[in-house]
């Protein structure tokens, strides 16, 4: 179909639903935070306006916290215990271009020479349904990171806000098309595209050249060293591996874990190699901005402004790099 | 589909302690078929679990010669490191890999090599001395220059003993000043210092240089000084590390990630790596 | 509601060794026969028992808890048993807001003599358990997240529902005292008095270590803010002596810290903000617009402070009128969302140990993991370790990415703090910290 009234779409879900598919989308938790999560009706479906969550739908592919075995302990004998192999189907439904974009530049670190065969069940099982932006806010630079309003990458349909209580669909791959049929619906409604904020290849550049400069240092102070970024960054991956049980059993399981934490690269001896904020500050451009480019051909952030959004204290990627000498945009 | 996170089972079949805080085991695969198709190249690390407590990484410490068996040497100074301690023979601990890129034995074939160690350092250093004994054919002549804060740090001084008796092989341990007992007959004084007075010839030699960082940056401008280029010395860098695949970000140093391109680097690589390690 | 054909509790009884260990001893070698359902664990005094030891024996499936050690007056180590029974007053207000079952929960004095009163209360605490049946808190349904839902009476959507104060007292006052402050820093700088003023920016906190970046300061209606988080940064206490910007209410935090030992009063330069109100919910009650211990005060003379037009602890009202069952339900849903950023620590001016308690693993007090049981260990412990010292700046709440209502655990605890001994943190210098310190009259109606 080329159409769907809301009506329409949130029967579609509540179907998706009770055929036990895991569907997720925006949800107002408090009157003033939405976050993407799991829909228990499709009547919390935030349909409504352009709205940023708050944080991103990365659960779906790494969850926040997820057991990669369990272990049993007896005597001097250990049983592993196999996690089950199969992934049940995820619908994202409502995520914005910044958040699909998302999923291809997380395949490449978790097929790195090692498959990481969870992740990509996951992702195998996850079908993204995008709604472009039909507005956006200061924090938002997605056209400085090659994406914009509309951006299909990493979505399997998108649909187009009329402003009319329907929507147009387009269907762009086979999973897209086997939720939605065969749209090929216009584009409709999209915001005209923000200004780009800055170069990411001169920041990319600065990171590398000026790894030692005291600017990461003096933009630094403000940071408290929270997860709020990383967490709810759309490509943010770092994870710790944790054991957890009694002497007789437990789990292996892997949390999400942040650069900005100073216990992230303690070393067993007491050094630590980022043991000032300046440093783990610059961790981060340098992580998305130049390693990730170099090593992938993608940039480690979709420009959503989750992290500025967030920080408690009004830092996050756009506000930093934007301070950065000579990142004016081409 | 494997699970790139679970850990091959291994038996304990020996614990050797070595100080009041070190302690080397070896391990050998519960599962035969993976015994017998397990290889790896020595310089690489594993990823060794204590069920309970967590996973910690060492290097393998072991000739990659050995069929039978791996080691690892390890301090106690944690939580995983803990459990270890109380591992005994017929107990089972966990192993993921080999990972990493170890160090390139095949180039280094017709050169001398030099191995300049200090304290704890030394388990990642005594594979390659093995390999090297192991296929002496293909080395020059080999130093090993090994010091330790107090002769009590010192760990496989047994095997210190068996290196010197090879043929044109040189052993020079050495303590910290202070460090001495009565009856030492070592040398006394830093790594880098002894190293200085041995004169070695380190025109055509390769060397693997690891230990404290202090250690290493003392060290540097000695092999220079005695001709060495930085890109025939090589260290193995010791890091933070999770998944050892290269995905949780955790052992990222500036533009590398430490399990996948290390933990061996030359010199002239760290040079041009910013210090974020 | 009672327990089913065969099902028996399990009861985690964590006893101090001098006296309850001792009595249990008794109880065995006079045959005094009591239930095995008991499992002991024994501790040197209840002073060392943590909370969190509490809330993880329910984690690992005890249906009922209890605590038990020497009478007041007889703890081996002295003071022991006063300070845990100021500890648990605190800690059973924050277990009944948060919904936990009250009645799974004991607290006992039992010395070496009383092997008699051991086994009535192991036997009481059994039969009891028995009839109320297996206890599951953190199995509460979970199958999705429910959209906010402001018309049911819950603490929810308290941090945005309440209307914001009339809190412009004119954008006039707020440019004279914001012309002032950068006088006043660019002073301060200048003369050398400070090497670093922390105050508010356009966009978040600002460091300003030159007098001509004084202009960098701001002083408006959105300087809510607690900046005194920033003295507990290294980085920060690296640049030198500094000058900061503190309206009354984040005044309290230093006037903690100080008592604490966290920071030198006569090391830093406070630079007091009087304020009309931030329309943030913790303004309708506030009663410290003014600055009380500043090194230097401005905007005092102008129009005299609007007085509190909320009662400090409205806000737990919707929450305290639900039963048990339905205040778990809300804070699973809260807690069920926290992703364990930490944000609310970072963030938080008096959590400011080098290493917190939850990253520690030997042992792992905490599970670090965002699952329930984590999440609720680590929300319990945080509260805990602020009653008596949260000074309610709220940046907690504002700062968690997951919109959990954290400051109605602190409120909760600041008002058992305040009901029971009449102590409010941050506002009395001379006061002794409250769970630092114990009194004889502490009330026990709750301990057997």
């Amino acid at each position: 179909m080329n159409i769907l009234t809301r009506e329409e779409l949130r029967k579609l879900v509540g179907e998706w639903i009770a055929a036990g598919k895991t569907c997720m989308g925006p949800v107002r938790v408090k009157p003033e935070t939405v976050l993407f999560a799991r829909l228990a009706k499709a009547g919390d479906l935030l349909l409504d306006g352009w709205v940023r969550p708050a944080n991103s739908i990365k659960e779906l592919l790494l969850p926040r916290h997820e057991v990669l075995y369990g272990y049993r302990i007896e005597k001097n004998r250990i049983e592993l215990v196999d996690q089950p192999e199969t992934a049940p189907g995820q619908i994202a439904i409502g995520a914005h271009p910044c958040d699909a974009a998302a999923l291809p530049i997380l395949d490449k670190v978790f097929n790195w020479d090692y498959r990481d065969e969870a992740y990509n069940r996951r992702r195998e099982a996850t079908t993204v349904i995008t709604l472009a932006c039909a507005g956006w806010d200061e924090e938002c630079f997605c056209t400085s990171v090659g994406l914009g309003p509309d951006a299909e990458r990493g979505s399997d349909a998108i649909l187009f806000d009329r402003g009319d209580g329907r929507f147009q669909v387009r269907s762009l791959t086979e999973k897209g098309r086997a939720l939605l049929g065969e749209g090929q619906g216009a584009a409709s409604g999209v915001a005209d595209p923000p200004p780009a904020r800055f170069d990411p290849a001169q920041v990319a550049s600065f990171a590398k050249e000026h790894f030692d400069d005291a600017f990461w240092k003096e933009h630094a102070l403000a940071c408290l060293g929270c997860g709020a970024c990383a967490y709810t960054c759309p490509v943010c991956h770092c994870f710790d591996i944790v054991d957890e049980g009694n002497s007789r059993e437990g789990v292996r399981a892997r949390n999400w874990d942040a650069c900005q934490f100073p216990l992230f690269t303690l070393h067993a001896s007491g050094h630590n190699p980022r043991g000032e904020q300046g440093g783990r500050q610059r961790q981060r451009v340098y992580h998305k901005f130049y390693l990730y480019p170099e090593k992938f051909g993608d940039i480690l952030c979709t420009g959503c402004g989750n992290c500025a959004r967030n920080c408690p204290v009004g830092l996050g990627v756009l506000p930093l790099v934007a301070k950065i000498p000579h990142a004016e945009p081409v | 589909m494997p699970n790139l996170y679970k850990p091959d089972l291994m038996e304990v079949i020996g614990v050797r302690q070595h100080t009041p805080d070190v302690k080397s085991v070896s391990l050998r695969f519960q599962d035969v078929e993976r015994a017998r198709r397990f290889t790896f190249h020595v310089g690489q690390f594993g990823i060794f679990s204590a069920f309970g407590a967590g996973e910690s990484t060492f290097n393998i410490c072991s000739s990659s010669n050995w069929r039978d068996h791996i080691e690892f040497c390890f301090r106690k100074v944690g939580r995983v490191t803990e459990a270890l301690w109380r591992i005994e023979e017929g107990d089972t601990v966990g192993f993921r890999g080999p990972y990493g890129r170890g160090y390139p034995v095949e180039e280094w074939r017709g050169k001398d090599l030099i191995f300049l160690g200090g304290g704890i350092a030394m388990p990642p250093i005594r594979c390659a001395i093995w390999y090297a004994l192991e296929n002496r054919e293909d080395y020059g002549q080999i130093t090993i220059v090994y010091g330790a804060r107090t002769v009590g740090d010192l760990v496989f001084v047994d095997e210190l003993d068996e290196w010197a008796r090879h043929p044109g092989v040189r052993v020079v341990r050495c303590v910290d000043p202070g460090g001495q007992t009565p009856d030492w007959s070592g040398e006394i004084g830093f790594v880098p210092t002894v190293f200085e007075r041995s004169s070695v010839p380190a025109g055509n030699a390769v060397s693997l240089v690891i230990g404290p960082p202090i250690m290493i940056k003392n060290t540097i401008p000695v092999l220079e000084r005695m001709g060495a280029r930085m890109s025939d010395v090589y260290t193995s860098l010791e890091n933070r590390m999770k998944c050892g695949v290269g995905k949780c970000g955790r052992c990222n140093t500036g533009p590398v990630y430490v399990c996948k391109e290390g933990p061996v680097f030359t010199f002239q690589e760290l040079r041009a790596m910013p210090m974020d390690y | 509601m009672s327990g089913g054909n065969g099902f028996e509790p399990r009861i985690v009884a964590y006893v101090c060794n001098w006296c309850t260990y001792l009595g249990a001893d008794l109880a065995g070698t006079a045959r005094l026969e009591y239930p095995p359902n008991v499992r002991i664990i024994r501790l040197p005094c209840t002073g060392r028992i943590d909370t969190n030891l509490v809330v993880k024996a329910f984690e690992v499936g005890a249906d009922a808890v209890l605590v038990s050690g020497c009478h007041p007056g007889d703890c081996h180590y002295t003071a022991g048993n006063y300070h845990a029974r100021r500890r648990w007053m605190l800690f059973r207000d924050l277990l009944e807001v948060v919904g936990f079952d009250m009645r799974r929960i004991h607290f006992t004095w039992i010395s070496a003599a009383e092997g008699k009163k051991f086994q009535q209360t192991i036997t009481e605490i059994t039969e009891q358990t028995r009839a109320l049946g297996p206890y599951r808190p953190y199995e509460a349904s979970g199958a999705g997240v429910a959209a906010c839902q402001p018309a049911l009476a819950c603490g929810a959507g308290a941090f945005a529902c309440q209307p914001a104060p009339n809190g412009g007292a004119g954008a006039l006052a707020c440019q004279r005292s914001q012309t002032q402050l950068r006088e006043t820093a660019a002073r301060l700088l200048s003369e050398g008095a400070v090497k670093v003023v922390i105050g508010y920016g356009a966009r978040g906190p600002v460091f300003v270590t030159r007098p001509e970046e004084a202009a960098r300061l701001v002083w408006n209606e959105s300087c809510f803010a607690n900046l005194t988080t920033y003295l507990k940064r290294k980085e920060v206490r690296a640049l030198g002596k500094p000058a900061i910007v503190v309206k009354g209410c984040d005044e309290r935090a230093l006037v903690a810290l100080e008592k604490e030992s966290q920071v030198e009063r006569a090391e830093i330069y406070s630079i007091g903000m009087a304020c009309q109100g931030m329309g943030q919910p913790k303004c309708a009650a506030c009663d410290t617009r003014q600055p009380r211990y500043a090194d230097e005060t401005i905007g005092s003379a102008d129009a005299p402070a609007p007085p509190p037009t909320a009662d400090r602890y409205a806000a737990l009202d919707p929450l305290l009128r639900q039963p048990p069952e339905e205040r778990l339900a809300f804070w699973t849903a809260e807690f069920d969302r926290c992703l364990k950023c930490y944000a609310c620590r970072q963030v938080c001016p008096m959590c400011y140990c080098e290493r917190c308690l939850a990253d520690k693993n030997r042992p792992q007090a905490i599970d670090s993991s965002p699952t329930r049981k984590g999440n609720f260990a680590w929300h319990l412990s945080r509260a805990i370790h602020l009653a008596g010292r949260c000074v309610g700046c709220d940046e907690c709440t504002r700062g968690c990415p997951a919109g959990i209502d954290l400051r109605l655990l602190n409120l909760a605890l600041a008002e058992a703090a305040e009901t029971q001994f009449g102590y409010r943190a941050g506002m009395d210098p001379a006061s002794e910290p409250l769970m630092g310190a114990y009194s004889l009259t502490d009330k026990e109606e709750f301990i057997g």
